[in-house]
């Protein structure tokens, strides 16, 4: 018997799972460009220091240190794994395809997280233990370990937009799929704006500071680092833009709303504008202003990125060859990958998946509700919510249709088609087409809130369409 | 669940180097990752023992094991990521199937884990002097601790679910019904977990060992504290070696069917082994104890037996999976990367040993020194090599990319 790989669903039905990555994915990138951010910024105070024979700067570096790098660092240290642990629930062929091709990248990573968590807790507390040229070492050792694991986490994130160079798919091997112009302009962009956010992050410390003269000279060194790579990251960006292949390029000009350039060209310049008036005027810089400008780059720079990155890389998940649903979609010679969507054609989904009940396998007129769920819940759930809220809501999209036969030729005709840019092709016999059109048209919005709650909703809420036939 | 259905969920894009080499660094690693969490796990229960406690040195005690408590959360949690890593390459299968199943907990997981560990803080931040001030909050502490178990809660039926294929089915689709909700935890073991968790009393005694030596080595004035310590470590060690005697026994007994084979197979009687050689080893040093650096040894020898016994962990995972089930996770398609395999290794070898080795050097010396710490000529050059090298490597990391990019 051939199957193809495909794991059990998990389905949130209340804001689905992407979300739940999504969030999760944010509230990461906050903390730890905060970490970067301000492991970079106390390197840097370390040195004034040091030169200056100013010691009272490592007693700053340590009180807000423990604030800063502690809390950013604690909470840093678990969202990281939290990603993982999301996409790992929420698309495990995702995951484990950038875990198979970079396990020793992300091993390598590892490496340097060990040395920046003896490093975070060394430069804190062995403030006044140490002379200060040792401090400034251990100082510099954690800045550089903290951007190497920048630097190992961008190749990965570009591959799982689209593998570095294109003799991947051919040729396979780590490092086409690592490296390409994709790489290296993203790797310039978050560099740029990894700058920024230090700047932003430091303002929270440089707010605190008390001797008036010294606040000025950091403030406005703060504020010039803002600028120059608010200015420069927003110059990489179109590089970044020009990089994507044209498959995003379509994506980008057909699915990102409008007001998306809009909104990011006024991003920018509400930042540089911050930068501009602490500049100006830096005894305004409070911490508390600073964190509420940390909090609103999060909100109206970073989460619209995620989003964004999110919408252009559409049907896939990873490496162009991972369907969001988890099938795999084309040949990868190079690795020995086969596409599943030849045997899915040829068998469909229901006889081959790994997960299917028994009782299902086969359609009939008495399961075909049920085997249209399953169908459902695998090849569309991933990015169609079946409830009435969350991502993109399927009953909304059919709009309470109830011509089974309808459905199901416009399914076939479509997605069994491969023919819509940002979805999957999904092939459907006419038995699993009827089945999966069953079950949309039994999702119209006036019968049925939440079908898909529990099982133990749902043996009501299933059993109530079935009756009215 | 047959075995074509196990190997059909596999990775079609292969592993990067012998499947041997990461399920090795997988138990080396996750030795590592128990090992803090025992530390974690033991030094909080004994600061919420001895911050109720009017004898000064337990207060003491109870100070210096919170500090410990608040690194070694940090230290577990980095040292999980990477048994988290190498299960999810050669075991893939079954990974993903039981974090899947109880997806709910593994976003639980997380936030659980958050409000534990500020739980921690807070309590740190309300008893900044608990060694000689009466203990405000205890409770923080209290629910921390409780918290922390379940999350080791939720690794454990994640890592039990794993071995449990047979019963997939009927918790994915119970009565036929799929339920996509990820909502329960289904397959669990309370002796294994038992087990795991008791190994703290004797992981935190041998920490105690440690910790002695280590003030040994600062000054005079420790010396009442010192020698009310010694006999504390001793008796935890005694009663931790028996608890991890009986929980073994008891999970032992209480293995399933299809694992019973294991309790009488030899991991378990080198795994016996190691432990009563750990609790009886400080013992049998006696005065020697607190010369030179034997004082560090019983923790080592710890590492040791954790080794051993995260070794026949694995053993019971390889073999039930492949007697009972058919899936031999040694046989993984590989699809050979030098480049990638080497860099890992050299990074890890010669990046990771000198910086680590540099960072902890300095990091002892100086809590062993009165006053400021100056380093010595040589461990200065240390330092300077390590920046060396992370320069280096970002270097390599460039300059093979431009190569790359464009050939
Ligand atoms: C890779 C993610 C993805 C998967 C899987 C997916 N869709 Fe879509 N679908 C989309 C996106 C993106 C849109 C566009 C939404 C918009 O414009 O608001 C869309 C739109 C639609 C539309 C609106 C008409 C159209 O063509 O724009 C229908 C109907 C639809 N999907 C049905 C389905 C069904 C049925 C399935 C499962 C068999 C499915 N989709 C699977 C991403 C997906
Ligand atoms: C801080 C609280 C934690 C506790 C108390 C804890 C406890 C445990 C326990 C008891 C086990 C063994 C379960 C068994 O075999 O039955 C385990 C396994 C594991 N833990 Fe943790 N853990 C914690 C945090 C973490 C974190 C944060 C991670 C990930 C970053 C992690 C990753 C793992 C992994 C991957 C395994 C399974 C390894 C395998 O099966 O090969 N743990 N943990």
């Amino acid at each position: 018997m051939e199957y193809i790989g495909l794991f059990p669903m998990w389905y949130e039905p209340g804001i689905g799972s992407g979300w739940v990555v999504g969030l999760i994915a944010t509230i990461h990138v906050l903390f730890s460009h905060t970490a970067v951010g301000a492991a970079i910024f106390f390197a840097y105070l370390s040195t004034v220091s040091y030169q200056r024979n100013q010691p009272e700067l490592l007693e700053f570096i340590k009180r807000y240190g423990l604030f800063l790098l502690v809390f950013s660092y604690v909470l840093g240290s678990i969202t990281g794994p939290g990603i993982w642990y999301s996409t790992t629930v929420a698309s495990p062929r995702g995951i484990s395809a950038l875990i198979h091709s970079f396990v020793w990248k992300w091993a390598t990573e590892w490496v340097f997280f060990v040395i920046e968590v003896v490093g975070v807790y060394m430069i804190i507390y062995l403030v006044g233990k140490v002379d200060r040229a040792t401090h400034l070492r251990i100082s510099l050792i954690f800045g550089i370990a903290s951007y190497g694991t920048m630097l190992i986490i961008i190749g990965i994130l570009s591959f799982m937009m689209w593998p570095g160079k294109p003799e991947w798919f051919v040729e396979g091997g780590y490092l086409n799929g690592f490296y390409g112009a994709n790489t290296f302009a993203q790797l310039a962009m978050r560099t740029a704006f990894m700058f920024t956010m230090t700047a932003v992050v430091g303002g929270i410390v440089a707010g605190a500071i008390k001797d008036v003269a010294f606040k000025r000279e950091i403030t406005r060194k703060l504020a010039l680092l803002g600028m120059a790579s608010t200015l420069a990251g927003g110059l990489l960006f179109m590089w970044y833009m020009n990089t994507l292949p044209d498959s995003a390029q379509v994506m980008v000009a057909n699915r990102l709303p409008d007001w998306f350039a809009v909104s990011l060209v006024s991003v920018l310049g509400g930042i540089f504008a911050w930068f501009a008036v602490t500049w100006l005027q830096p005894r305004l810089l409070s911490p508390a202003l600073a964190m509420v400008m940390t909090v609103a780059v999060l909100v109206f720079g970073l989460w619209p990125e995620e989003v964004a990155r999110e919408s252009i890389r559409k049907p896939y998940v990873a490496g162009q060859y991972v369907y969001s649903n988890q099938v795999i979609a084309r040949d990868v010679p190079g690795m020995g990958i086969k596409s599943e969507i030849p045997l899915i054609e040829r068998k469909g989904f229901l006889p081959t998946q790994v997960f299917v009940p028994a009782q299902l396998r086969v359609v009939t007129e008495s399961n075909a509700l049920h085997a249209g769920r399953s169908l459902a819940l695998t090849t569309c759930s991933n990015c169609h919510s079946l409830s009435s809220t969350g991502m993109r809501p399927l009953a909304k999209y059919f709009g309470g249709n109830t011509d089974v036969a309808q459905v199901k030729t416009y399914l076939q005709g479509t997605l069994g088609t491969g023919n819509t840019i940002y979805m999957p092709h999904i092939p459907l016999n006419d038995a699993e087409a009827y089945a999966l059109a069953r079950f949309i048209v039994s999702l119209n919005p006036q019968s049925l809130r939440n079908p898909l709650r529990t099982a133990a909703a749902e043996s009501t809420a299933l059993v109530a369409p079935t009756i009215k036939e | 669940m047959d075995a074509a259905m196990l190997y059909a969920l596999r990775d079609p894009a292969g592993v990067p180097s012998h499947p041997l080499v990461f399920l090795v660094l997988g138990v080396l690693t996750w030795a590592l990752h128990i090992a803090a969490v025992q530390v974690m796990l033991g030094a909080s229960a004994l600061t919420l023992y001895g911050a109720f406690s009017r004898n000064p040195y337990w207060r003491r005690l109870a100070a210096a094991m919170l500090s410990t408590a608040k690194v070694a959360v940090s230290v577990a949690i980095v040292l999980g990521v990477a048994p988290l890593l190498f299960v999810q390459v050669i075991y893939d299968p079954f990974w993903y199937t039981a974090n899947v199943l109880s997806a709910r907990w593994v976003i639980g997981f997380i936030v659980i884990l958050i409000v534990a560990y500020l739980a921690m803080y807070l309590f740190y931040y309300r008893n900044p002097r608990l060694a000689t001030q009466p203990v405000r909050g205890a409770w923080h502490l209290v629910i921390s601790l409780l918290l922390m178990l379940v999350v080791g809660w939720i690794m454990h039926v994640l890592s039990y679910q794993m071995l449990l294929p047979e019963q997939w089915m009927s918790w994915y689709a119970p009565n036929g019904q799929i339920d996509p909700s990820g909502k329960s935890l289904h397959g669990y073991s309370v002796t294994r977990f038992s087990f795991f968790i008791l190994l703290s009393v004797a992981v935190v005694a041998a920490w105690l060992f440690a910790y002695r030596r280590y003030l040994m080595g600062r000054n005079a004035e420790d010396a009442g504290y010192i020698a009310w310590l010694l006999p504390l470590a001793h008796r935890l060690m005694l009663v931790g070696g028996v608890l991890a005697v009986a929980s073994g026994a008891l999970w032992l007994a209480t293995l399933p069917e299809k694992m019973a084979w294991f309790a009488t197979s030899a991991w378990i009687w080198v795994s016996a082994a190691a432990l009563l050689a750990t609790a009886f080893f400080p013992r049998l040093l006696g005065h020697k104890l607190d010369q030179s650096l034997w004082g560090y040894v019983p923790f080592a020898l710890g590492a040791v037996a954790l080794i051993v016994v995260g070794t026949a962990r694995e053993a019971l995972r390889y073999f039930t999976l492949f007697g009972s089930h058919g899936y031999d996770a040694l046989d993984y398609k590989v699809n050979m990367d030098w480049y990638s395999t080497s860099l890992f290794f050299i990074t890890f070898a010669v990046l990771g040993g000198v910086i680590l080795g540099y960072l902890l050097t300095v990091a002892w010396k100086a809590g062993q020194t009165e006053g400021v710490y100056t380093p010595s000529r040589a461990i200065t050059r240390l330092g300077n090599l390590s920046i060396g090298l992370l320069v280096l490597w970002v270097v390599q990391f460039f300059a093979v990319g431009f190569y790359v990019w464009a050939r």
